[in-house]
């Protein structure tokens, strides 16, 4: 019902999705072989939702932190050529056929490693900030995308896969985390800032697709005959 | 040795000599050396080198000799080059120079005379010892060697540094530097400052030096330039483009160049300041540069430089912009627990830089020199710093220091410590009693005050009072601090709070601590209650009164009231009353008693209130009014000597339809007067009090009193009726208004009364205009005659009644006065009577004269005159609108006899006599009967102006014969009606010789004929139809329409035939005239000639 409601700010329906997805998916994450399809489906549902919902929040964080930046990075056209160091930020630019012939669980096992990864970086941006509200935004924000990490979790666990590790990725130019930009003058680190929301948002339209493909791909038998596999 | 005055002037002497005395000898041999140039580096030695041709002996050798100022011997020097390095001496010296072959042989001598002047100082060539260089300042820093050590002696030297930048050594700076040079070698160091980033662009120094020595009498020159030395390169140069300069910070309105450094390969498109582009300037290959005037503060992420390149490729800096720090405001330094020395102050303007930028505080304690780093969020604008309490310190002398990459700034404050303690707010407050009037409070606040007081102030406040209660307590380490209160109220809830400060040195109170409610316990009541007794009629029962006590007496709740009887001290009966009884009745059995009344709680009884149950007979009772005061009632009575124990005034207030609430006011002895307030009183209600007076043997009735708290209009009108009418008078009755309703006390009536009829006026009287009012103040009137009234009249009445406090309501009533008979008879008879005379008289006359009247009106031989066609019709003078046209058909030429033509002057006198007025008296033209109304007159135009033989020359042949003659103004239209029938409409139209004759003729007459008369007369407008004018033609066949309703209205004295029909004046006095016996006019005037 909360979902219809246009009442709720911004602010609130972050917390509320938040606790949404914290509250279904934590008791799911120790029973990662639990066999109750219904709640690997809604869980693939409620992880849906709260990327668009981020999507969403992203949209207003970015307007605000991009101006905060200044020009040029709140200029409409801005696209600078994306740097070598920039790479620290995971990119999302993949090309289609790769990620499309990639297997479900190599994709949620990317979304979770890039989700894990920009989520560390923004904890480091939120440190830098010097306005006190758009703090308590990306605040905000963290906390939300802390509760997709966790939701992308439950539903490797519930469909079956094993959790990667967080920095046993391929690329290991990002996956060395944001704490080797700190010899980056204040101009490149705006220009990462600026890179890891353009990131964050590309991830978080991809993984929408994603969740939305898995969540029509995955019926409640299907995953139940496949659990049961597993079972064997 | 310079420091020798003596030497130094024989030295000058010397040089002096030596100059004078110089000169080449000219030999004329080719080895002769010449041009002789000496130079000296330190004063101390000279080069001199000299030009000798040298080609055809090789192994040339010089002989230089020169006088030794010293032991003034000559000493000879041989050297194989041109050049020989001799001591400077004082004054001039002679060189003699002897140019010898290889076998020694002299070939050629030149003696020169060398003075001073002739000498050149030029210091060595200085060289720079270190070249380095701050990026971030943009700062060069330059070391070298000043030689001092060359001269012996302190000398001024100057040094020119020269700085170059670019490939193509552009000349940036050329600066002077001057320095003293001791006779040590020392190691000068200077530094400059440059506009643009040291990497934007590669800089080169050199330096050269120049010394003055005053007592030097020689050319003093410039040394030679430093071999130039490059400012060495960052460490860290970029291998890719990069923004100069990185993350700097600047003051609010700095220049500032900011240049793009790129590598081979590229080029630079455009180069950003924010959002504004601006011009390049072009350091080398390279770097290009922009220049950026009096820049403003930047956002709080800084302001972002940014330059894009091609192919592919953006590069930028982030410039902060912003301001030193604000001197720091409003120090406060003081401390709460003793443990700490809270420090806060208002940072003043705000800098612009945020985070690692921000400014920065520390707290600096000159006494114990200790200083602490203040935590300071920008974000949050909080600014303290805590300085720890040292055990032996009292006096702290604080420093405030402030900065920031821009500048600093401090505040200094000294303060006792001891003087500045603002405790924190006292925490774990508890209140509790055990008594009715006293309480305990207790305390915390932490921090070690043993070295101090305490002054705590107690807050104590109920829903009526508040009180503060300070309290002096030594201080302890954390500690809770008590205190006793008392002097409560019993049962009474009281609000405590408590706050805090040192008792010594007053600084500031701590915030107050939450509040406490505590209700204390109950006491005995405080007093008995007031009390009152009424005796029923009979005197079987006493009624005791009680009032319930005011909650301060009542120390508690009260649970009843024991009321007893006493004779002689001996309880007769008593019995208990619960509350909410406050009355009870008491058989006295016919005994009087004196009757006590206690109130009881559950702490105790009140003291006993007494009153005796005996009343004094009292006669001639009287009733007084008493005086509203607008908030009470103003009772005055007089003073009774014999009352010995005060007065009591009793009151009784109903509501509604229970037994009236009894209540009293005690007043002592020698009272007379009083105010008697009760929130019970209302405006418009009159209350009744009996005054009793207490006499040693009991209590009497002295008086009744009515009055009101406020007096108010009377609620509604009197009731009144209409006794009796007459033609010229009502007589009205009216009605007391009950009591109830006058809400106050009975003033007067004012009645009103104007002419109106029922339904035709809604206004009040108030707004009536033509009113007529009159005041009853005689209360006991209860009717009134209105004399003075028309008759047959309807009159509006109204009647209010007023108080003190305002007029009432008015009721209204409607009165038709009768109608007056006499006078009605009196208009009917008079004109009945006047009738009657007129026609006895009328007959009388008729009598007299009737020989006359049968000549006048049946002659024996009537008057052609008189014959029908020149009869006027009936009301010809009425003024009837639809006129006949003259009659045509009854015209007969042949009675109408012309005599003779008539002048106009005799006209003129005809008008005089004659009047058509006396038309109404012609018989009816029998021709035409069916238009009674109009006037028809009988001409014959045509037929006359046939018989007519010659018209006037004057008028136009054809033009109409007929002439209407005025016969007042004798108008006469001389103008062609059918050339102009418009004009002869309008003339017509004013013509009004019918309109005043009669009205003339009336006059001359005094006849006074009615106004209907008058108006037909005046309303006769025949000639305004045009038609009339058209009938010109004889032969017109409307005009021989005698009935036609558009008919013409002739004169009576149509002249077609020149002829009056009316007979001139002439003829009046003729007693044969026959025209007069027509005219009523005649009639009278005729009567003399009788």
């Amino acid at each position: 019902m909360l979902y219809v409601s246009g009442e709720i700010s911004g602010d609130s329906w972050g917390i509320f999705a938040f606790l949404c997805a914290a509250l279904w998916n934590l008791p799911t994450l120790p029973a990662l072989n639990s066999t109750d399809e219904v709640g690997a489906v809604q869980s693939i549902q409620k992880t849906y939702d709260l990327t668009r919902y981020l999507e969403h929040q992203l949209r207003t964080l970015a307007g605000t932190y991009l101006n905060y930046l200044g020009p040029p990075f709140n200029e409409p056209d801005f696209n600078p050529p994306r740097m070598t160091r920039a790479e620290m930020v995971p990119s999302a630019t993949v090309d289609f056929e790769l990620w499309r012939n990639l297997n479900d669980n190599a994709r949620l096992a990317a979304n979770y490693r890039a989700y894990t990864h920009l989520l560390c970086y923004l904890r480091s941006m939120d440190g830098q900030v010097a306005k006190a509200e758009l703090r308590k935004n990306l605040g905000h924000f963290c906390t939300s995308l802390q509760g997709l990490v966790v939701s992308i979790a439950s539903v490797m666990s519930s469909l079956g896969y094993p959790l990667p590790s967080p920095l046993g990725s391929a690329n290991p130019t990002w996956a060395q985390g944001p704490g080797t930009t700190s010899t980056h003058n204040d101009f490149l680190k705006k220009m990462d800032d600026f890179w890891l929301l353009k990131e964050l948002q590309t991830w978080l339209w991809r993984s929408a697709k994603d969740f939305n493909r898995l969540k029509k791909k995955v019926p409640p038998a299907a995953l139940m005959l496949r659990l049961e596999a597993r079972g064997f | 040795m310079w420091d020798n005055p003596s030497l130094r002037c024989l030295l000058a002497i010397t040089f002096l000599h030596l100059l004078s005395l110089i000169y080449s000898q000219e030999t004329g041999f080719p080895e002769a050396p010449e041009n002789l140039k000496c130079i000296t580096h330190d004063l101390n030695r000279m080069i001199c080198s000299w030009d000798a041709t040298s080609s055809a002996n090789l192994g040339l050798t010089y002989k230089i000799c020169y006088t030794n100022s010293e032991h003034f011997s000559l000493v000879c020097i041989e050297t194989e080059g041109k050049r020989a390095d001799i001591p400077v001496t004082v004054g001039s010296t002679n060189i003699r120079i002897t140019t010898l072959n290889a076998s020694g042989t002299s070939l050629a001598t030149e003696t020169f005379v060398l003075s001073e002047e002739n000498v050149s100082l030029i210091p060595l060539t200085p060289q720079i010892l270190n070249l380095s260089a701050d990026f971030s300042t943009y700062t060069l820093y330059l070391k070298w060697n000043d030689s001092g050590s060359v001269f012996q002696y302190e000398l001024d030297a100057s040094w020119q540094i020269q700085i170059l930048r670019k490939e193509t050594l552009e000349t940036v700076a050329l600066m002077n530097y001057d320095s003293k040079l001791t006779g040590k070698d020392s190691i000068l160091s200077w530094n400059w400052t440059s506009d643009i980033p040291l990497e934007c662009t590669s800089y080169y120094v050199k330096i050269r030096c120049y010394i003055n020595e005053p007592y030097f009498t020689g050319r003093k020159e410039w040394s030679e330039w430093s071999p130039i030395r490059t400012v060495p390169e960052k460490d860290t140069k970029p291998n890719s483009a990069m923004v100069f300069p990185q993350d700097k910070v600047v003051l609010v309105g700095s220049n500032v160049t900011f240049c793009c450094l790129y590598n081979e390969g590229e080029s630079i498109k455009f180069m950003n300041y924010g959002s504004k582009s601006y011009p390049l300037l072009r350091l080398n290959k390279w770097s290009s540069a922009i220049k950026v005037q009096n820049v403003s503060a930047s956002i709080s992420s800084g302001t972002n430089v940014w330059c894009l390149l091609e192919p592919d490729g953006l590069e930028g800096t982030v410039l902060f912009v912003g301001y030193a720090p604000d001197t720091p405001q409003n120090l406060n330094c003081e401390t709460r627990t003793f443990i700490t020395i809270t420090c806060s102050w208002n940072p003043g303007r705000a800098t612009a830089l945020y985070r690692q930028r921000q400014t920065k505080y520390i707290l600096f304690e000159r006494i114990s020199k200790e200083n602490v780093t203040c935590k300071v969020d920008e974000l949050n604008k909080e600014h303290y710093c805590d300085f720890p309490v040292h055990a032996n310190q009292k006096i702290y002398n604080f420093t405030l220091g402030a900065s920031n990459p821009l500048g600093q700034a401090e505040s200094s404050l000294l303060i006792d410590v001891n003087q500045r303690v603002h405790l924190e707010t006292p925490v774990k407050f508890t209140v509790s009693t055990n008594s009715s009037t006293n309480a305990h409070l207790s305390w915390y606040i932490p921090g070690n005050f043993i070295q101090i007081r305490l002054l705590c102030q107690i807050e104590i406040s109920n829903s009526n009072s508040e009180r503060q209660l300070n309290v002096s307590m030594a201080g302890a380490e954390n500690s809770n601090y008590r205190a006793w209160v008392d002097a409560l109220h019993p049962y009474a809830t009281y609000t405590f709070r408590v706050r805090c400060s040192a008792s010594e040195h007053f600084w500031r109170w701590s915030k107050w601590s939450e509040e406490k409610k505590l209700t204390t316990l109950e006491a005995p009541p405080a007093r008995g209650p007031a009390i009152w007794r009424e005796r029923s009629p009979v005197g079987e029962t006493l009624t005791v009164f009680w009032k319930p006590l005011l909650l301060s007496e009542a120390n508690g709740i009260i649970l009843s009231h024991e009321v007893s009887c006493y004779s002689r001290e001996i309880m007769l009966k008593a019995h208990e009353v619960p509350v909410p009884l406050n009355s009870t009745e008491i058989k006295l059995g016919g005994n009087d008693c004196l009757i006590s009344v206690v109130a009881k709680n559950r702490a105790g009884s009140s003291p006993p209130s007494r009153i005796t149950s005996m009343d004094l007979p009292s006669d001639d009772v009287k009733t007084e009014l008493a005086i509203a005061a607008g908030n009470g009632i103003y009772i005055s009575w007089h003073s009774d000597p014999n009352v010995t124990c005060g007065y009591t005034l009793k009151w009784c207030i109903s509501s509604g339809s229970e037994p009236c609430n009894v209540d009293w006011e005690m007043f002592p002895s020698n009272a007379t007067d009083a105010v008697i307030k009760s929130a019970l009183f209302q405006p418009g209600v009159r209350y009744n009090f009996s005054l009793y007076g207490c006499k040693h043997n009991g209590y009497q009735l002295l008086q009744n009193i009515t009055g009101y708290m406020k007096e108010l209009p009377p609620k509604v009108a009197p009731n009144f009726t209409v006794e009796e009418t007459s033609s010229d008078s009502i007589l009205v009755k009216w009605e007391d208004i009950p009591v109830e309703d006058c809400q106050g006390f009975l003033k007067g009536y004012i009645l009103y009364f104007a002419k109106g009829e029922k339904g035709s006026s809604k206004t009040s009287f108030t707004d009536e205009e033509n009113k007529t009012e009159k005041n009853i103040t005689d209360l006991t009137k209860k009717s009134l005659r209105i004399l003075d009234l028309q008759g047959k009249t309807s009159y509006r009445l109204g009647l209010r009644a007023y108080t003190v406090g305002g007029i009432g309501p008015s009721k209204d009533l409607y009165v038709v006065t009768k109608e007056n008979s006499v006078g009605l008879i009196i208009a009917i008879l008079i004109p009945v009577a006047v009738a009657v005379v007129l026609g006895v008289v009328t007959s009388i006359l008729c009598y007299q004269k009737r020989e006359w009247i049968k000549e006048t009106f049946y002659p024996d031989i009537p008057n052609p005159e008189n014959s029908k066609a020149l009869q006027f019709q009936k009301n010809i003078c009425e003024g009837n609108t639809a006129l006949k046209t003259l009659e045509m058909n009854p015209c007969t030429p042949n009675s109408v006899e012309v005599v003779e033509t008539q002048s106009t002057v005799l006209k003129i006198e005809d008008t005089e006599i004659i009047s058509p007025v006396a038309d109404s008296e012609l018989p009816e033209d029998g021709s035409d009967p069916e238009t009674g109304s109009h006037v028809v007159v009988s001409y014959c135009p045509p037929i006359i102006e046939e018989e007519i033989s010659s018209p006037p020359i004057d008028e136009p042949v054809g033009s109409s014969q007929v002439i209407y003659i005025d016969i007042q103004s004798m108008y006469q239209p001389q103008v062609n009606p059918e050339e102009e029938p418009e004009i002869n409409f309008v003339t017509t139209a004013g013509y009004k010789p019918q309109m005043q004759l009669p009205i003339n003729a009336m006059k001359m007459e005094s006849h006074s004929p009615t106004e209907e008369d008058l108006d037909k007369t005046a309303g006769y407008r025949p000639q305004a139809n045009t038609n009339v004018w058209k009938l010109d033609s004889p032969d017109s066949p409307i005009s021989i329409q005698s009935n036609n309703e558009n008919g013409s209205f002739g004169s009576p004295c149509s002249i077609n035939s020149r002829q009056f029909l009316i007979p001139p004046k002439d003829y009046e006095d003729s007693p044969t005239h026959n025209n007069t016996g027509w005219s009523f006019t005649n009639f009278f005037q005729n009567k003399p000639n009788d």
